[in-house]
């Protein structure tokens, strides 16, 4: 399973690895990208799985990232997490809207990211 | 500036420091930063647009900006490397994304989160807009929270 973890922080995107690789992902499927714009030049050259992808970055914000990507014919249906510390209600509906999966507000404890991923990442999509 | 418009970001805070970090941190009374330029040697910034227009600074002494920056990452860094600037941006990111939701009326948008280092830089506060500095004590050294946020 590819998976492409988007975050301008380098921070996160290594404690987001960091649980990928606990649940025995090999480094080698997991690829990260610190804006929108980088991660839809990956994810036009790999398949990619899953995303998990920040909201506010820039080059090319999340939201704008799960645009684009929706418009993609071939990632109709691939899970999208959006990570985010954008915490009002509107923000979760404009992502919901825009195509996202499954939403966090950031901080997060790495139990509950594991839990929203394992839906994904163990059991191939939400139980 | 009301409580009501200061406690979004009190609150934001004190869950990323004490609940979520596990920092040890209890605020003092806020109050008018007369001086707001004259901050710690690392602050984050991060602007408000929407309804409104703001920011939110967080500002730390070096040591105590290295050892929030441990407690993120669970590593240890012992100098202000690009990784402790990199996570600073990322607090205050979470700070004011988190405090939005208790300021509806706003429509806050936030920009990206810049970080400065030392005291030769200049904040860009709003004009005409107080400052609200609500200070911090902590294990790992004292910080603080300031707010501007036109009402």
């Amino acid at each position: 399973m590819k998976i492409l973890v988007i975050d301008d922080a380098m921070v996160m995107r290594n404690i987001h690895k960091n649980i990928l690789l606990d649940f025995g992902i090999p480094d080698t499927d997991l690829f990260e990208a610190p804006d929108g714009k980088q991660a839809l030049q990956i994810a036009t050259s790999t398949s990619i799985d899953l995303f998990l992808v920040d909201w506010n970055m820039p080059e090319l914000s999340g939201l704008d990232f799960v645009k684009a990507i929706r418009a993609m014919g071939c990632y109709k249906e691939t899970p999208i997490i959006m990570v985010t510390s954008e915490a009002a209600r509107y923000n979760v509906l404009e992502a919901i809207e825009a195509g996202v999966t499954n939403y966090i507000v950031k901080p997060i404890k790495a139990g509950l990211l594991k839990e929203k991923l394992e839906k994904h990442v163990l059991w191939g999509g939400e139980k | 500036m009301k409580a009501q418009y200061i406690n979004p970001f009190l609150t934001a805070s004190v869950n990323l420091f004490r609940n979520y970090l596990g920092v040890e941190c209890s605020s003092k009374a806020p109050y008018l930063n007369q001086d707001p330029q004259n901050l710690d040697e690392v602050t984050g910034i991060i602007g408000l647009a929407g309804e409104t227009v703001g920011a939110v600074v967080l500002s730390f002494g070096r040591e105590t900006a290295i050892g929030i920056a441990s407690k993120m990452a669970e590593k240890k860094y012992t100098t202000l490397s690009n990784e402790v600037i990199d996570i600073v941006g990322e607090l205050v990111n979470i700070v004011a994304g988190n405090a939005k939701k208790d300021l509806l009326e706003f429509r806050i948008s936030i920009s990206l989160p810049g970080v400065l280092v030392g005291g030769g830089s200049k904040i860009k506060w709003p004009a005409s807009v107080p400052v609200i500095t609500i200070p911090f004590d902590s294990e790992l050294g004292p910080f603080s929270v300031n707010v501007s946020l036109k009402v």
